[in-house]
């Protein structure tokens, strides 16, 4: 007993002197760099964003934003370790530093932003609700839906919005609402609505599900704002800065153009913002703690944001979803990332 | 050792955990306490640039920028008066940041990953995201940058502009016929006497630029922006509750913006059932107490500055004299790229 008690006394002090430390020295990196692996909070499961394959291998959009970071610290994609989360347990494992950071299709809201004591700052995916549709009713646009019924799940904020978006768009609503997920998309799918509506990343999972998927489309729209993406503890400016710029280099790579498959050919490249990018010019690995070819490596292992995007959940992949607002600012689409330089 | 002073370390520990945990929370170096104690905020601005940041005759600040100290004044003191704007050049904005002379630095600063980073600072938001864009005599009937194939361009020499300007023309397969001049006033000089058909800066110099011509009227700014020039307020590393007010103070008014709540309607908004409404102005939750703040800082903020079009509007925009068009400063659903996570 009193034994147990000094130990705890001293791995509480010791975990005292490493947090007091934390507001001022680079702690994450150091440890991950030291520990040679990046734990990783992912999902329990989320076809295209988390989830194990037969062989215990980690796929998705998510899954690869942690491997692009252990690809900028380590020049090495497999060195994480993913460890699963439920919804419950996730930003515990996160505040306690079990995991370095959390990429588990997680909304950035002003609670966990703040009282969490996390920080969020990179949306590596803008979901947010959207429409289901039979492709026989012949609807390009949410906006064409006044009169249509719509299966919806009772009590949700799915269905205040719904209400919202009609009443705002001056459109008839017959809302057909049901007490589960499972009835709703069930009664949707034996045609008791011409719509069904929840988060479009759920409408093009739900998809896949239904009797005939190639029968039904998902509209343009996007309804309300679910931004998703990877969460990190208050006190480490520097490994905030690192997560969330491991994504503007694989956005900045999409939209200059450097690929996985001619990354090698654009080190050669004599355009600034390329150079900058694959670090043969500039020092903006080294500011970040890392090393100038930081996001050479991540391109190099992992890809652009284009091409993880359409691999895990795009065109080329089951779901099939469309860049949307996923898509490039100079393409229709939200995602921007502020230039290297 | 004792079991007496085994006791008591554990005792100590805990304390100390707790003061710990509480730490992280409430950092050593509180921005917030000091702005607090002080009675007002020192806010980093320009020395003069129209529409963003400049001083009247009586010495009143105004503009975007300044807006942004005023909404955090609003939201901390529930007056938006309580601001000291420290004028800055920009070659002592960051340094002026760092050493802690002001508490944001609201002064039309890109920001970049060098920024971002060695300089120990962090970008809150971007209220303004600025980028290379085209003017073009109306009698042209130009309407895009991509009807340009062909056309004469003014450029600055050496710039970066010059090489974006290739780029976009290369990208988009247009023939390009670049006219050069060594400094910004002689090209903007060369195509208001007709050398060119269009000149090339970032979009808010565009806009600057316009109302020093001859005849404002007879140009207008195509909608295309062809690079990045995000801009946005800072603070110092190691605060992050003071990051997260700046961060969610620019959220406020785009919120507020979205779901039609104005500095007129604010005080009937109060009455709103709707969720979203309330828990902006709240009436609902403890979003304010979560910063720091009281809980009714969204509402303060609407009240004293009102949301971001308007602020857009008034300082920017069609209601002011730059009379630049909202672009990709329009909310992320009107085509444009403002975009603020929900307050939930």
């Amino acid at each position: 007993m009193k034994k147990t008690m000094i130990t705890v006394a001293g791995l509480a002090l010791g975990a005292l002197a490493a947090q007091s430390a934390a507001a001022q020295t680079p702690r994450t990196l150091n440890a991950v760099k030291a520990r040679g692996v990046l734990n990783c909070g992912a999902n329990t499961g989320l076809a295209g964003f988390g989830q194990t394959d037969a062989q215990g291998n980690w796929t998705g959009l998510d899954v690869e934003y942690c491997r692009a970071i252990a690809a900028a610290v380590f020049g090495d994609a497999t060195k994480v370790k993913f460890v699963p989360l439920s919804a419950k347990d996730r930003f515990t494992a996160i505040q306690s530093g079990e995991v370095d950071v959390l990429v588990r299709n997680t909304t950035w809201t002003s609670s966990r932003d703040t009282s969490l004591g996390l920080n969020f700052g990179a949306v590596n995916y803008y979901d947010g609700q959207g429409f289901l549709v039979k492709k026989s009713i012949k609807v390009a646009s949410a906006k064409e839906l006044s009169g249509a019924s719509i299966c919806v799940q009772q009590g949700t904020t799915t269905e205040l919005n719904l209400a919202d978006y009609f009443r705002a768009n001056k459109m008839e609503l017959k809302a057909v609402t049901f007490a589960t997920n499972d009835e709703t998309i069930k009664a949707y799918d034996a045609g008791r609505c011409d719509a069904f509506t929840t988060d479009a990343s759920g409408l093009y999972a739900e998809r896949l599900r239904l009797a005939k998927p190639d029968d039904h489309m998902v509209l343009p729209e996007i309804i309300s704002k679910e931004p998703l993406g990877p969460a990190v503890r208050h006190g480490d400016d520097q490994w905030h800065d690192v997560v969330n710029w491991v994504h503007y280099a694989m956005l900045t790579a999409e939209e200059l153009g450097v690929t996985k498959a001619n990354v090698d050919e654009q080190l050669k490249s004599a355009n600034p913002e390329i150079k900058r990018l694959l670090g043969t010019e500039g020092k903006h690995g080294e500011a970040l703690g890392l090393t100038t070819d930081w996001a050479y490596r991540i391109i190099k292992n992992v890809g652009n944001y284009g091409e993880s995007f359409d691999r895990t959940v795009g065109l080329g992949s089951q779901l099939k979803i469309n860049r949307g607002v996923n898509n490039l600012w100079n393409k229709g689409g939200l995602q921007y990332a502020p230039p290297i330089r | 050792m004792t079991l007496k002073m085994a006791g008591i370390l554990a005792g100590l520990t805990g304390f100390l955990l707790a003061s710990g945990s509480a730490m992280a929370q409430q950092p050593r170096a509180s921005t917030l306490n000091a702005v607090k104690a002080r009675g007002v905020l020192n806010c980093g601005v320009g020395t003069g640039l129209a529409g963003f940041a400049i001083p009247d005759a009586q010495g009143n600040w105004s503009g975007l920028d300044v807006d942004v100290c005023r909404a955090l004044s609003a939201a901390i003191f529930n007056d938006p008066t309580k601001v000291k704007f420290v004028s800055l050049s920009a070659k002592d904005r960051f340094t002026a940041l760092q050493a802690g002379e002001i508490d944001v630095l609201s002064r039309n600063t890109t920001w970049t990953s060098s920024r971002d980073t060695s300089l120990g600072l962090n970008f809150a938001a971007i209220n303004y995201y600025d980028g290379q864009g085209f003017i073009v005599k109306k009698t042209a009937k130009v309407a895009s940058a991509l009807e340009l194939g062909g056309a004469s361009v003014c450029v600055q020499q050496g710039t970066t502009t010059e090489l974006n300007l290739a780029d976009y023309f290369r990208a988009n397969k247009l023939e390009l016929k670049a006219v050069t001049f060594a400094t910004n006033d002689e090209t903007v000089k060369a195509y208001e006497g007709g050398r060119c058909d269009a000149f090339t800066t970032d979009a808010s110099g565009l806009y600057a630029e316009r109302l020093r011509m001859e005849k404002p009227d007879d140009h207008m700014v195509l909608p295309q922006i062809i690079s990045k020039e995000p801009l946005g307020p800072s603070v110092r590393h190691g605060d992050d509750q003071w990051y997260d007010i700046v961060r969610w103070t620019h959220y406020a008014m785009v919120t507020a913006e979205e779901i039609g709540v104005t500095k007129a309607n604010v005080d009937e908004q109060l009455k709103s059932a709707n969720p979203e409404i309330k828990r902006l102005l709240g009436t609902e939750g403890k979003h304010g107490e979560a910063l720091g703040l009281t809980n009714d800082w969204g509402y303060r903020i609407v009240k004293h500055i009102g949301n971001y079009g308007e602020s857009f509007d008034r300082n920017v925009g069609v209601g002011s004299r730059l009379g630049i068009a909202r672009g990709v400063n329009n909310l992320w659903n009107k085509g444009g790229l403002q975009y603020a996570p929900p307050i939930r």
